[in-house]
Parts: C-alpha cells; sequence; structure tokens
C-alpha cells in the first residue's frame, strides 16, 4: 500500500470515530429533543386542561348548593360559566389524545358529566328539590364524585406518561455521553497506535536510510538497510542500494 | 518483545469480534430493536482497531513463547474489554463495572448475569450475548488460528499458550490440524443442535443463542426463567444431551465421530466423567423426591438430571430453582461446581482428568505405603504420565482451592453473605455461573458490590486461562519484556 493512503487511513479512522460519534450524539439529542416537546406539549396540555375540568366540576357543584338555597341567579350563572370551562378543558383534552386508552376515557368522562348535567339543568329552585340535601347526597353528589374521579384519573394517566417520558430522556441523555466518552478514549488510543506505527514503518526506515547513506558517503561503509514494508520507502531504499552500488563499483574502476 | 507482532494478532482478534457484533445487528434489523446502532458502532470501531494494523504490520512467521503469551492474555483482556462497547452504549442496567463483568462472563463462558430482567434487553444484545459465550466457549484465539493462513511457528506457540496442556495430551496431530478438527467439532456440535430445538418448537433464534450457550457450557439464556421459560420435556433432552456431549474431549468426539466410538470407553477421564454425573443425577433425585420437593419420581428425576449435568458441565442453565433443594443437593452442587467436565473440551472448573490423577496418586501412596520400593506409574487413557504433570496437576487443584479461598473472604469482607460469597467464587471460577442463594439458578449478580464483581471477573478469567497464564504474565521477571516496547 502507497504511504499516503496508509497515513490517510489513519486520519480517515480518527475522523470517522469521531463524526460517528457526533451523527449518533445528534441524533440522540434531536430524540431527546421530541421527548422534551411530548412532555410539554402532549402530556402537559391535557394536564392542564384536566385541572381545568376540575377545577369547572368544584364550581358548578357550589352553583347546586346556591341553587339548594333559593339564589336562582347566582347558582345558574355559575352553573353555566362552570358548563362553559369544563367544555373548554374537554375540549383541548380531546384534541390531544396522545395516550394508548385516552380517547376511552374522555369519553368516559363526557358520558359521566352529561348524567351529572342532566341531573342539575333541570329547574332546582321553588321545586321539591329546593333544600333537598338528601337528594344532593344520594344522587346529585355521586355524580359529580364520578366525573371528578374520573377527570383525576386522566390527570394521572397523563402524569403517569410524562414521568416514563421523562426515565426516557434521562437515560438517552446517558446515552448520549458514552458514544462521545467511548469516541474520545478510542481516538486517544488510536492516536498511540498510529503514532507507533508510524514511527516504526516511516520514521525508523528513513533515519535508517539517512544513516547508513551518510555512513556509505563519510566512512565507505557498505550500504545496508532492510525495510519490511511494500511502499515507496521499499522502492526508495532500493534505489539508494543501486545507486550506493553503482557509485562503489565506479569508484573501484577509477 | 515486538509490539507491532502484538498489535497484528489483537486486531485479527477485535477482527473476529467486530465480525459477531455485525452478524448481531442483523437480529437486531430483524426485530428492529434498538440493539443496532450500539452494535453497530462497536462493530465499526473494532473494524477499524482490527484493520489498521494489518495495513502496516507485514505477516510474520515466528512468534517467541513471551509473545505468544502476551498475545494470549492481550487477546482474551481486550476481546472481554471490547464485548463490554454495546452493552455501555446501549445502557440499561448496564454501568461499566456490570458490562465488563457480563462481557467476561460471556467470554469465559461462565453465564452469570447482573440483569434482573433478561427479556428487557433488545434481541440484538441478547445475540451478542450468546456470541460472546461462542467465541470464547472455543477460545477466541484457536478460533483466530483456524482463519489465519500461513502462521508458520506462531500456530504453535499460540495454540500451546492458549489450550490446557492436558487437553494437548489428547491431539497427536499437528497444531494446525487439532485447531481445524476442535473449530469442526465445535461447529457441528453447535449446527446440530440448534436444527434439534428448531424440531422441539423454539425460534430460530432462541435455538441458535440457546446452543451457543450449550456447546460453549455457558449458560446465558434469553429467558428471565432460563430454560424452564420453555417447560418442554424434549428441550431439555437436547439441552441435556449437547452438554454432556460438550463436556467430553473434543477430540475423543473426533473420533468417536470417525467410529472409534471404543476411544471415548477407553479414556478414564470421560469414564469417569459420565459416572459421575450418573450417580450424582441418582443422588439428588433421591435426596430431592424423599424430601418432597416434588409429587413424582419422574418430574425429581426431569428437573435433578437437568441441574446436575448443567452444574456437572459447567454450563448453568436451569429448570428449578435448586437454591431451595436440600442440603445434600447442595453439597452436590458445589462439588460439581468445583470438579466440572473433561479437559480438551467447552468446559472449565478443575476437570476430571486431574480428579482422576489426583485420585490415581493418592491409591499410589496407598500402596507405597505397603510397598514402598515398588515403582508405580500414574495411567491415564492407556498410556504412564509423566511424575511432572501429576505434580502439576495437584499444584494446580491447590492453587485453585486456594484462589476460591481468597476470593471467598475478600468477598465476605464486602458484606456479602458466607454461602452466597463461597458458591459465588466456585461458580465464577469452575466457570459455570450460578451458585446458591440470591445469586443461585433463578437469580442473579446484579446485587454484588461493584468491587465484588471485579473479584469474580478476575476468577472467572483465572479458571478459564488455567490461572497459570495470567499469574506467568503478571511475574514481576516479564515486566522487563513489557518495558521494550
Amino acid at each position: 500500500m502507497k504511504l499516503r493512503l496508509k497515513i490517510l487511513s489513519g486520519f480517515f479512522i480518527i475522523v470517522s470515530m469521531l463524526f460517528l460519534a457526533g451523527i449518533w450524539s445528534i441524533n440522540e439529542l434531536s430524540s431527546i429533543s421530541g421527548s422534551v416537546d411530548r412532555i410539554l406539549e402532549d402530556n402537559y396540555k391535557s394536564i392542564n386542561a384536566s385541572n381545568t375540568m376540575v377545577e369547572a366540576l368544584e364550581r358548578e357543584d357550589s352553583g347546586i348548593l346556591l341553587l339548594l338555597l333559593g339564589h336562582w341567579k347566582l347558582g345558574r350563572r355559575i352553573l353555566t360559566s362552570g358548563d362553559s370551562l369544563f367544555y373548554a378543558g374537554f375540549n383541548i383534552a380531546y384534541n390531544n389524545i396522545t395516550i394508548l386508552g385516552e380517547k376511552e376515557h374522555l369519553d368516559s368522562i363526557k358520558t359521566a358529566y352529561t348524567n351529572y348535567k342532566n341531573m342539575w339543568e333541570t329547574p332546582i329552585v321553588d321545586t321539591e328539590r329546593e333544600g333537598n340535601l338528601t337528594w344532593y347526597s344520594d344522587k346529585l353528589h355521586i355524580s359529580f364524585n364520578k366525573a371528578k374521579t374520573l377527570v383525576n384519573q386522566l390527570t394521572s394517566l397523563n402524569n403517569t406518561n410524562m414521568y416514563q417520558t421523562a426515565m426516557v430522556v434521562k437515560s438517552r441523555a446517558n446515552r448520549i455521553i458514552m458514544p462521545g466518552i467511548i469516541a474520545m478514549m478510542a481516538s486517544i488510543l488510536f492516536t498511540l497506535v498510529f503514532n507507533f506505527l508510524i514511527n516504526r514503518y516511516m520514521v525508523a526506515p528513513i533515519v535508517n536510510i539517512t544513516r547508513s547513506a551518510q555512513g556509505f558517503i563519510e566512512n565507505d561503509t557498505p550500504y545496508d538497510v532492510e525495510i519490511e514494508s511494500r511502499d515507496e520507502i521499499n522502492d526508495l531504499n532500493k534505489a539508494i542500494m543501486t545507486l550506493c552500488s553503482r557509485a562503489y563499483k565506479r569508484r573501484l574502476s577509477s | 518483545m515486538r509490539l507491532h507482532i502484538l498489535l497484528r494478532f489483537v486486531g485479527i482478534i477485535l477482527l473476529l469480534n467486530s465480525v459477531g457484533m455485525f452478524l448481531s445487528s442483523f437480529v437486531s434489523v430483524y426485530y428492529s430493536d434498538a440493539a443496532l446502532v450500539p452494535l453497530l458502532y462497536s462493530a465499526f470501531i473494532l473494524a477499524l482497531f482490527g484493520v489498521f494494523p494489518l495495513i502496516y504490520v507485514p505477516p510474520v512467521e515466528k512468534i517467541t513463547n513471551n509473545e505468544g503469551l502476551l498475545i494470549v492474555i492481550a487477546g482474551w483482556l481486550l476481546s472481554c474489554l471490547a464485548g463490554t462497547l454495546p452493552y455501555i452504549l446501549w445502557g440499561g442496567e448496564f454501568s461499566f463495572t456490570n458490562a465488563w463483568f457480563e462481557s467476561v462472563s460471556g467470554f469465559t463462558t461462565t453465564g452469570s448475569s447482573i440483569l434482573t430482567n433478561v427479556e428487557a434487553v433488545p434481541k440484538g444484545l441478547l445475540f451478542w450475548r450468546a456470541m460472546t459465550h461462542w467465541l470464547g466457549g472455543m477460545g477466541i484465539i484457536l478460533f483466530a488460528l483456524s482463519i489465519m493462513p500461513f502462521l508458520g511457528t506462531g500456530t504453535r506457540v499460540l495454540y500451546h499458550t492458549e489450550m490446557s496442556p492436558l487437553a494437548r495430551e489428547n491431539f497427536q496431530e499437528r497444531a494446525k490440524r487439532t485447531v481445524q478438527i476442535l473449530v469442526s467439532v465445535y461447529v457441528g456440535l453447535t449446527i446440530l443442535e440448534t436444527i434439534s430445538l428448531i424440531f422441539c418448537g423454539l425460534s430460530f433464534i432462541d435455538a441458535i443463542t440457546h446452543s451457543f450457550a450449550t456447546i460453549a457450557t455457558g449458560g446465558f439464556s434469553t429467558k428471565n426463567t432460563s430454560i424452564a421459560y420453555f417447560n418442554n420435556p424434549a428441550v431439555e433432552i437436547v439441552i441435556m444431551t449437547f452438554m454432556v456431549l460438550s463436556g467430553i474431549n473434543f477430540a475423543l468426539l473426533f473420533l468417536a465421530s470417525l467410529g472409534k466410538l471404543e476411544k471415548l470407553w477407553h479414556s478414564s477421564a470421560a469414564r469417569y466423567y459420565l459416572g459421575a454425573l450418573a450417580i450424582g443425577i441418582i443422588i439428588v433425585t433421591i435426596n430431592i423426591y424423599s424430601a418432597n420437593y416434588y409429587q413424582s419420581w419422574l418430574s425429581a428425576l426431569r428437573y435433578g438430571a437437568f441441574q446436575v449435568l448443567s452444574v456437572g458441565t459447567s454450563t448453568g442453565f436451569a429448570t428449578a430453582d435448586s437454591s431451595v433443594w436440600p442440603s445434600l443437593s447442595h453439597m452436590l452442587i458445589i462439588f460439581f461446581s468445583l470438579q466440572c467436565a473433561c479437559a480438551g473440551s467447552t468446559s472449565g472448573g478443575i476437570k476430571t482428568d486431574r480428579i482422576v490423577i489426583l485420585w490415581k496418586t493418592f491409591v499410589r501412596e496407598i500402596k507405597l505405603l505397603q510397598h514402598p520400593q515398588a515403582i508405580i506409574p500414574i495411567i491415564l487413557g492407556k498410556q504412564p504420565i509423566e511424575e511432572e504433570a501429576v505434580v502439576k496437576g495437584i499444584l494446580y487443584i491447590t492453587l485453585y482451592l486456594i484462589i476460591t479461598f481468597v476470593a471467598t473472604v475478600l468477598l465476605v469482607s464486602m458484606g456479602m453473605h458466607v454461602v452466597e460469597a463461597f458458591s459465588g467464587t466456585v461458580a465464577t471460577m469452575g466457570n459455570v455461573g450460578p451458585g446458591l442463594g440470591r445469586i443461585g439458578s433463578m437469580g442473579n449478580y446484579a446485587h454484588v458490590p461493584a468491587a465484588g464483581k471485579w473479584i469474580l471477573s478476575a476468577t472467572m478469567l483465572l479458571g478459564r486461562l488455567e490461572i497459570y497464564a495470567l499469574i506467568r504474565f503478571f511475574m514481576p521477571n516479564n515486566w522487563k519484556m513489557y518495558s521494550s516496547f
């Protein structure tokens, strides 16, 4: 193999080790970035939406208690605003389904909420239900609790998913470091090997050739250098050997 | 000492590892698992390190004994180090210590694992894990020798350094031819077992990984509950058969395959090996049945036979949790973990050949008490063996037990339970794998302290390289040689 190729192969190896480690790290980094996006955009959005729904349900519960006390106007106003707040949160969650089984869970929230809403939509004030705390505790509050529990479960579903994604990010972050460390250590080790081989198969033969040639010129010692490799240094050695042999013969004949 | 020669040979060994990783990456591609990039990157780095010295260093025919020793030790250590790369890059449970332990356990065919959930590891990485068994089982240096053409006297030097001295006695062929016989028996057994396991209903990947682990007498499984996962008597029978075969001297197996079955019977070590296993199975079966661990004799025989053969051949597979068995069975498991199978096989441990030498020496000493002037040679395989070999064999057993004791004391001082420390040392030194207690057949080494894992890795290497080579490597008179680089 030619000297140029031999030297180039060494540099190619170092560069390719670092290059591949770099590519891998970039790929893992972009994957981490995607995971962080998922945490922020998908899970966090759904958790916020769940909190909004819980807040809406709590407001509606207060509105119902006001209706039971006979405050029709204030109670209905709170119920209407709670209802629109609930649907605002619900729609955000419904348009942000990212977890397996999340859609089915949202459907069951919708059913539970519709049942709950059907109970308080019909008039309460000036009916037998006004002041009827038994109706509130036996029917309405149970329906309210069911809807609220389902919304809380949605929060916990997203929290779990967020935790799992964070764990994946953590593991990926560790993984990004490793190719870099291995590439660095491999490059250092490789540089030592490269240096040794360059020294043994390029520098040392040139030094030997130079010394032997100088010996021939200055002291007439025979030029005798053995080169192991089959490259330009070997060709150079042969050429110098021929040159010295001819010079020696010419000197003898003169 | 010529460093460039070392670089060339180690380069070839690293290339062999690289090929193993490339093959494993095909499995990753097939299963689209997360091990693909770690395997490819590791293979690429090793290939570069392997090819580079070949570009510079021209082929050599002559190497000295010291160079041979250095090549073998460096080849083993660097293979173990290279084997950690895919594990570290994949992550999961693999810290550097854990990856080193798993890699050494793989290459030395020990089969002890730090993994608490094997099935969570990508298939490609499990294939590489089994591949380390297969490469290490035959001896990675012997594998390299079988593919290296025209090495001249180098083959003989490396072969003599790598092979167990007892195993060499059985080979009357030239080094190169012996290596070829060994590799052909090894590959042949692997192919046969893979086909048999596929016929028993295992998937190709499960069949080949378990074949790698059986023929190498390794013990890494792709399942958390090892062979018990399959709950298939046919699979167990196939694995038991190949475990027994892999524990027999490969030269005898080769001769048997040529129709010379009588050679198998003429070998006292092989006779003792098969007899000891049979007696072990009978005692364990009676013991676990009479202690009401199993409802029928057949069940006791099924599980007892598998565990005895698994430990007695230094494989380490499991179909039952032998940690909960009675003490007599534990004692037998410890005995078989110390003894293991025949020299010239892929098995570890003291080896039956040395046990036979020890027994015959003991009998001779008794006879000499009656006839002090008598000259009684120790005969092994119809031929008297030299007194030097007898002394070396007994010295080896003594050294083996001393190292086991020292490693046990060190592990106990780290807070390990004495039974776990002792059985773990015996199991790793004999390249068996499972010990007793939490490191038993259904357990793992995950809870062992980090320093303990390094000690156990060292015992695995000492056991695999039969102590002397590693000790010779670290002898002070060799330091002068290393400083001449």
